[in-house]
């Protein structure tokens, strides 16, 4: 019996220190990512949702209290806002390469953010989910970071956001290339703004894993679109509460 | 690569000092983005350590939203009542997105070449 001790005394340190929650965090991000690879950066096989599948499972099976996790995952998620920042560079890139298309970019971006926000929101209100998740459907096709933030402006739940929001990316990842191909559009620049409008940080990456331009193209549509939408969505949202 | 995520860090306290005090609806690092951008637009380069950082930051950024999605569990419950509801949602709501915004783009270069 004595010589179990010393191994339960580690897990009771480790679990106690922020050390546990990050390398759950990490390694299980890590193995999704080695996985990507393999399946050739298949958007089925999503590191995003890999990691959150298997730390979700290992706290549960853990019992561990999801307060107690994010008391060590916070470190990473705190870089959220930072990397929001950084968004700044692909959309400067995309404008030295515009020539002249900002123009449609901003109301295309526009009118298609507003029919997918119109339409998730009133299907999931009239299939009757629920306020909570109603609510996390306005600000899902925005990236991640900047999405969160919002929820937090519009007093809707992050976490559900930010979980309907990896859900668009792969779904709108893997469909994409349908969408575009049944619509028969061809120019790289169309094709990746729409996916990154559609489906931010994945679709950027299956964008620029295609073509050079659709991804820069997809990268500025996802800035811009983050952009307006954090400034837009507080105020359309508090006129229809009101 | 340090200095990159030091200009990054400036930026970002830079907009949450601005959303704090003058601007509470916009979050802070989107403010922060703005300023950057305006800052990469007058100074009409972005420079190398800057560069890495956000490439880093672009190719790795589903791992930063982990934390907040392992929140999931507490909603497992209510997703699990509502599961074809939030699925027909989502997948329509994508499906439309892509294809509204790919036509009207469409209909814009159509436009421009008809001219």
């Amino acid at each position: 019996m004595n010589e179990r001790l010393p191994i339960a005394e580690i897990w009771v340190y480790l679990s106690g220190s922020p050390l546990f929650a990050l390398i759950l965090t990490l390694a299980t991000y890590q193995l999704g990512y080695v996985l990507y690879v393999r399946a050739n950066r298949s958007p089925i096989v999503n590191p995003v949702a890999i990691s959150v599948l298997l730390a979700t499972l290992t706290i549960y099976l853990l019992d561990m209290p999801y307060e107690k996790y994010f008391e060590g995952a916070q470190f990473v998620h705190f870089l959220l806002g930072t990397a929001t920042v950084a968004l700044a560079i692909p959309i400067y890139r995309g404008f030295k390469n515009l020539k002249g298309k900002i123009f449609a970019m901003l109301t295309a971006l526009v009118i298609g953010s507003a029919c997918g926000i119109a339409s998730a929101v009133s299907i999931a209100g009239i299939l009757g989910a629920g306020d909570a998740i109603v609510g996390s459907m306005y600000a899902k096709s925005v990236t991640a970071p900047i999405a969160m933030g919002i929820a937090e402006r519009i007093q809707v739940s992050p976490t559900l956001t930010a979980v309907f929001t990896v859900i668009t990316g792969m779904l709108g990842a893997i469909l994409a290339p349908f969408i575009m191909n049944f619509l028969k559009i061809k120019p790289w620049w169309i094709r990746g703004t729409a996916i990154g409008v559609g489906a931010h940080g994945l679709g950027i990456t299956r964008a620029f894993s295609v073509n050079e331009e659709a991804g820069t193209y997809a990268s500025m549509a996802m800035g811009l679109n983050g952009v307006l939408s954090a400034i837009l969505l507080p105020v359309v949202v508090s006129y229809l509460r009101a | 690569m340090i200095d990159g995520l030091v200009q990054l860090f400036i930026w970002q306290g830079l907009g949450e000092l601005v959303s704090k005090l003058l601007l509470p609806n916009i979050p802070g690092p989107v403010l922060g983005l703005l300023f950057l951008l305006a800052f990469l637009l007058i100074k009409g380069e972005v420079s190398q350590p800057l560069a890495m950082v956000a490439d880093s930051f672009r190719q790795h950024l589903g791992l930063l939203f982990v934390p907040a999605s392992v929140g999931v569990i507490l909603f497992l419950p209510d997703l699990k009542t509502h599961a074809f509801a939030v699925g027909v949602a989502l997948l329509v709501s994508v499906v439309l997105t892509i294809a509204v915004t790919a036509l009207v783009l469409k209909s814009f270069a159509k436009a421009q070449q008809d001219e």
